[in-house]
């Protein structure tokens, strides 16, 4: 048996206790499906004295989905989420991330809201107790150094691994927080902070969200644009239960022969969600070899993949871009 | 921190004293002794400790038993009615989905879970189900065609 | 009264032990939950390789609910399967020589007691270099891990049996090539476990075990608690995998153990976790071999040379036996007349390496059958003729005197190439897809026994009284693999009964006899032997019984099982009144079989070690592998599996299918995404996340074909069928990406990160080319 430390556990029923709850205690925890925090607990990475678990709110388990807009409930299930016919039919890049997370029963438990807040992984991290302490622990906790790059100067670079953020950021996604202070809305890529070479925003990576003290990720909004198409895909080692060796979310318009509009967003390499910058200066014309090398440089710029995996970084930045150019391909050619 | 925790479970209400940090596998095997539930990893990797929660399968490792307050849990204990077999145990039983038997209550759990949402699936829904479960003797084959059997079972077996 | 001897021989049949296992009913060693037993928990070394000044245990031991802490100071006695070899204390002494070696170990009132007062244990070391790799650990002036083995070399094997110079100097096609493959493990679902209850009144230990081998639990309890057999019970519950990994006595039973005693008596339960299950390992070991053939255009093989490294870890363990296997078992597949091994076994600072499925056979035979295949596509030839054209003929002797009875290979090239449509495919795949074939084999028990004391090599009883059940009882363990099944199916195929009828009691050293265990695929052929005997020896007092009830001699006995009878007119008497019968002169009635092999199948003397390989009876498996290949992500999809093996006679033909496909998908994992790494010392992929079992949706439907050889000493003429076809899997898929691609993968798994990095260089390589020429 597995006795994990102590914690109070706290099972609102309401938002507003919810966030009553954690303005309470901005160190408590909040509790999705458990099956990246309770990992992370039993590893001893974590050892929260509250958890506010958020299945029991109702207010947040809701999909409201049509074809001008999504609003989505952060307690949804992603099981829920991929099973959701509008969101099939208009968001189908989420919808199809969704239903690629982990495994089936994983996709039972995980929320939308845990997926979006994904704690960041490393293979130096992501290891027991024990093992963290013979290897002197790590920037991440407690240590000195950053195993993947030693001459990092402070700077973590455990990748993010959520699935759905690639697929909202390139629907243009919406995020709401709600915290003591009230209710903001973000665009969903300034909640990533988590480092980044290319844009020179990037903070030490061992903060990955942009969270104030004390808020909650209620709920993603979406308004559909029109002409859109989006699709999704990644790879894995093996086709379920791990996480994404890299995955990509595309999603462009096509009017006549004219790539009219064109968003790339990538998982699993960087220490945040990636939406490709630049890639407008690619649109305007035929779906060519020059896109195709534009794009090839984009990536190659922007997506970074350090050694925080067992499979080489090497590997994931390469083939994310393989990815790229097969969904952007797709969904060119599609009706 | 501790509570007293109401559910239903295997088809009895029950309530217990459990504390908050207590994980629902732990509840089942070492409070209760159903150790049907296996523990096959350190979290979320295997599988082998799915149960159904609400009829639908659920990692009883990550999560906690005070969550399921109100819910109705399933163990591989509770599908077994008067001694007999259920028909996803009899088709784990009959067609070998079961070798060393580890893996096997969380893949029954997955299984009946499926068999409950669709009566008679096809293999790629089987796959696309089990798909959170590692079995590292049969190389799923044969649990495939347990799965299959069981369906053909349930669907014959009102009038068993 | 027309009913008829049953017959199950053959035929599929369910798992005698099933409805508990798929009712949750079954009880694996961490199920044994009783109040009052204490926890057990294991201080692992944070250090790959390091003195030990001191373990300071004295805060711990003060901590409230604490009952007992062992050390290296409470057992100076080793551990280890090889008699030659048992370099290894339960808990570290003097030295820790991987990351994870058990230091100390803590028994408390609960489990978050015992996980507190670990923190509270100190080890103060001075560090010594550390060597993860084989060459580094072999390096001049490495410092020996153990100070009888000067160079970390824990064997060095080597013969040479006929010419192979000349040999190769006959060839038409001589090639060479290095082949690498990772380290794998076991990985069975149920983690290590052991439960153990000493009784300081009687001064008695009953340890509860997840093991494959109660016996040697049993010799390695008594030689490190210093106690003696006959005080000592171990008792086997439901296991939950083994694959090898629990051939070997671990030291978390010995642990257990030493905790238990040294609480002053009581229970103690300790269940290791996953991480911790990775690290006693014994898994198969990282090998990088360097293979020569010289082949001639007819096909025929002229000349083999082979020389294998395996990183086998801080301990011995089975590493000799290890060695010995990957060059004995060059042998017994194919008519080989000159042949060279050079084998080196390596003591590094790594988690120790052990038996693992198909042991020692594996590795090697991947590198020889991906390189014959090719050898015979340079040449132009039929992969399938080159293995007909050094099919054995059995009964004959290899070079090295193995002993091969039946020899059903070619039958089973013939079924996966007529399966698998290969004539008329292969070649004609579309781009990206590819067929490949292989074949490997096995023994069925290895026939001296490591801890060979004289006796039979099989032993079981029959209990027969008053309610006529048939009680089998028998050491050998259910692990999963169906042996229990085997052995009551035995029975009742002698006696014509019903297996209702008869139950089967095994694994508690209290009540069964002695087994040599589940390894090596023995149970089936030794111990179904010795079940048949003993079936046989209860049959014939039954039948004396029915004669003396019918009036008759016992040669006019028919026996029906519920019947016997004098002859087809005879109404004859029941099962029940013969029982009654018999029991008059006796009670109770139990009998005995037996089973040795013979000296002919021990193996031969030409070099050291030249029994390893020695058995009564080889397996013999061919595989067809149908691929698939995304050149641009470097990914690999197995469509369809075709293999069939030769087991001699399927004794279960549900049990035999299942084994077959178990162990095809289980080479699957190594060849496609098992493997260890390892930063500094420190296991890297000790969870199944980064270790990658495939999952239901990486694997194929898997067609299997049953031959049956009919050998003359297996049971009902059966062998093997757990472990020969894992190896033949891995060269059947680098064969088949090598169809679909044009790339011969020498390094597995073939991950898509290994696949894509060599399509690149190709694609590098070629744009290179046209400048080079320039």
């Amino acid at each position: 048996m597995e006795a994990l430390p102590e914690f109070e556990l706290l099972r609102p029923r309401t938002l507003a206790e919810a966030v009553d709850a954690r303005a309470a205690d901005p160190a408590a925890r909040l509790l999705g499906g458990g099956t990246d925090l309770v990992v992370n607990i039993r590893r001893g990475i974590e050892a929260p004295g509250r958890l506010i678990d958020l299945t029991g709110v109702a207010e947040l388990m809701t999909i409201k989905a049509d074809a001008q807009a999504l609003e989505l409930g952060a307690s949804v299930s992603l099981a829920d989420l991929a099973a959701n016919e509008a969101v099939r039919a208009h968001y189908p890049a989420l919808a199809e991330a969704a239903a690629s997370i982990a495994g089936p029963t994983h996709r039972e438990m995980g929320t939308v809201g845990g997926n979006l807040c994904l704690d960041t992984r490393c293979i130096y991290y992501n290891q027991s107790d024990w093992w963290r302490a013979a290897n002197h622990n790590c920037l991440k906790t407690t240590g000195q150094m950053c195993h993947v790059a030693p001459k990092s100067r402070g700077v973590c670079f455990a990748t993010f691994s959520g699935d759905l953020a690639p697929a909202l950021l390139v629907l243009g996604a919406e995020i709401e927080l709600v915290g003591p202070a009230g209710a903001r809305l973000l665009p969903l890529g300034e909640l990533y902070i988590g480092h980044a070479r290319h844009d020179g925003s990037g903070g030490d990576g061992k903060r990955y969200l942009s969270l104030r003290p004390g808020e909650i990720v209620t709920r993603v909004r979406v308004r559909a644009a029109p002409g859109l198409r989006s699709a999704y895909d990644k790879i894995r080692i093996r086709r379920s239960i791990e996480y994404p060796v890299a995955g990509v979310a595309a999603a462009l318009k096509r009017e006549g022969g004219v790539l009219a509009d064109l968003r790339l967003a990538f998982t699993g390499t960087n220490p945040r969600p990636v939406l490709l910058a630049g890639t407008e200066k690619l649109c305007g014309g035929a779906l060519d070899d020059r896109v195709f090398a534009g794009l090839d440089a984009l990536v190659r710029d922007q997506v970074m993949a350090m050694k925080t995996t067992f499979t080489p970084g090497h590997y994931r930045r390469r083939v994310a871009g393989v990815l790229a150019k097969r969904l952007v391909t797709r969904l060119f050619a599609a009706g | 921190m501790a509570r007293l925790l109401t559910l239903m479970l295997n088809g009895r209400k029950r309530v217990d004293a459990v504390a908050d940090n207590l994980l629902l596998l732990d509840y089942l095997r070492e409070s209760l002794r159903l150790t049907g539930t296996k523990t096959g990893c350190d979290g979320g990797e295997c599988g082998a400790c799915t149960v159904l929660v609400d009829d639908r399968p659920r990692l009883s490792c990550l999560t906690l038993a005070a969550s399921c307050e109100g819910r109705r849990v399933e163990t591989v204990e509770g599908l077994a009615e008067g001694g007999r077999l259920a028909p996803v145990q009899q088709g784990f039983h009959e067609k070998l989905g079961a070798q060393c038997g580890y893996c096997t209550p969380g893949l029954i759990m997955a299984s009946e879970g499926l068999l409950r949402r669709s009566g008679d699936p096809s293999e790629t829904e089987i796959r696309e189900a089990l798909a959170s479960n590692i079995c590292r003797c049969t190389g799923y084959v044969k649990i495939i065609e347990a799965v299959q059997h069981a369906a053909r079972l349930r669907a014959g077996g009102e009038t068993r | 009264m027309s009913e008829g001897a049953v017959h199950t021989i053959g035929q599929y049949v369910p798992m005698v032990d099933g409805p508990e296992k798929v009712s949750g009913r079954a009880k694996y060693t961490a199920d044994f939950i009783e109040p009052g037993t204490l926890a057990g928990r294991i201080f692992r070394s944070p250090h790959a390789h390091a003195e030990i000044l001191e373990v300071d245990v004295s805060a711990a031991a003060a901590l409230p609910g604490v009952v007992a802490i062992v050390t290296g100071a409470d057992c100076d006695k080793t551990f280890g399967v090889l008699p030659v070899a048992r370099t290894e204390h339960p808990l570290a002494r003097e030295r820790v020589r991987y990351c994870g070696e058990p230091v100390a170990a803590v028994a408390a009132v609960d489990d978050a007691t015992a996980a507190q007062a670990l923190k509270l244990i100190t080890l103060k070391v001075r560090e010594l270099p550390a060597y993860v790799t084989a060459s580094e650990a072999m390096a001049p002036g490495a410092v020996a891990l153990h100070d009888h083995r000067p160079g970390n070399i824990e064997r060095d094997v080597f013969f040479e049996l006929g010419d192979v110079a000349e040999g190769l100097a006959e060839a038409d096609l001589v090639r060479e090539k290095s082949y690498h493959c990772a380290e794998v493990c076991q990985n069975q679902m149920e983690m290590h476990a052991a439960v153990a209850e000493y009784d300081p009144v009687r001064e008695r230990m009953t340890v509860h075990a997840s093991t494959q081998v109660p016996y040697y639990v049993h010799l390695m309890l008594s030689q490190t608690l210093d106690m003696e057999m006959s005080r000592i019970r171990v008792v086997k519950p439901h296991v939950g995998g083994g694959f090898g990994s629990r051939t070997e006595t671990l030291n978390v039973e010995l642990i257990a153990a030493l905790l238990a005693r040294k609480a002053g008596g009581g229970r103690v339960r300790l269940v290791v976790n996953r991480e911790e299950t990775f690290i006693t390992h014994r898994g198969r070991p990282e090998t990088e071999i360097r293979l020569k053939i010289g082949l001639r255009k007819d096909g025929r093989i002229t000349a083999v040379e082979c020389e294998c490294h395996q990183r086998g870890g801080a301990h011995s363990g089975y590493g000799i036996v290890t060695i010995l296997y990957a060059g004995s078992m060059l042998y017994a597949i194919y008519d080989l007349k000159r042949v060279k091994y050079i084998g080196k076994r390596v003591l590094t600072n790594t988690p120790p390496c052990g038996a693992f499925r198909g042991h020692g056979t594996v590795d090697v035979r991947f590198a020889f059958e991906a390189l014959l295949d090719e050898m015979a596509q340079s040449l132009g030839l039929d992969p399938f003729a080159v293995r007909r054209a050094n099919a054995l003929t059995a009964p004959t002797f290899t070079d090295n005197d193995l002993m091969v009875n039946s020899y059903g290979l070619p039958q089973c090239l013939d079924w996966v190439e007529r399966e698998s449509g290969w004539q008329a495919r292969k070649g004609r795949l579309p781009k990206g897809k590819g067929l490949g074939m292989a074949c490997s084999h096995y023994i069925s028990g290895a026939s001296k026994p490591v801890n060979w004391t004289g006796e039979p090599h099989a032993t079981v009883k029959l209990k027969l009284d008053f309610d006529g059940s048939i009680v089998v009882l028998t050491g050998a363990a259910e692990i999963g693999q169906g042996s229990s099944t085997i052995l009551v199916q035995s029975v009742g195929e002698v006696l014509g009964l019903d297996l209702t009828r008869i139950r089967i009691v095994t694994g508690d050293s209290e009540v069964v006899p002695k087994d040599n265990g589940s390894y090596s695929s023995r149970v089936t052929f030794m111990v179904g032997n010795a079940a048949i005997d003993a079936a046989q020896n209860l049959k014939t007092l039954l039948v004396a019984a029915a004669a003396r009830k019918l009036d008759c001699r016992p040669e006019d006995i028919e026996c029906l099982g519920e019947i016997y009878r004098a002859g087809a007119q005879d109404r004859g008497v029941s099962f029940e009144a013969v029982v009654t019968e018999a029991l008059k002169d006796t009670g109770t009635i139990t009998v005995t079989g037996n089973f040795s092999t013979i000296p002919a199948s021990h193996g031969g003397k030409k070099y050291r070690g030249a029994a390893i390989g020695g058995t009564m009876g080889y397996s013999y498996s061919a595989q067809v592998v149908e691929v698939s290949v995304d050149e641009e992500t470097g990914v690999v999809t197995v469509d369809q599996v075709w293999v069939a093996h030769d087991c001699g006679k399927a004794l279960n033909r549900l049990t035999v299918e299942g084994q077959v496909q178990g162990s095809v998908w289980m080479g699957m994992g190594q060849a496609m995404s098992e493997e260890t790494g390892y930063h500094g010392g420190l296991l890297l992929t000790g969870n199944m996340l980064d270790y990658r079992v495939p999952t239901i949706q990486d694997s194929p439907p898997i067609a299997v074909g049953i031959v049956e050889s009919n050998d003359p000493y297996g049971p009902f003429g059966a062998k093997e069928a757990g472990e020969g076809s894992l190896a033949a899997f891995l060269p059947a898929l680098t064969n088949a990406i090598a169809e679909a691609t044009g790339l011969r993968f020498t390094d597995l798994p073939v991950t898509p990160d290994r696949v894509f990095a060599a399509l690149e260089k190709r694609q590098r390589d070629k744009s290179a080319a046209p400048g080079k020429a320039a």
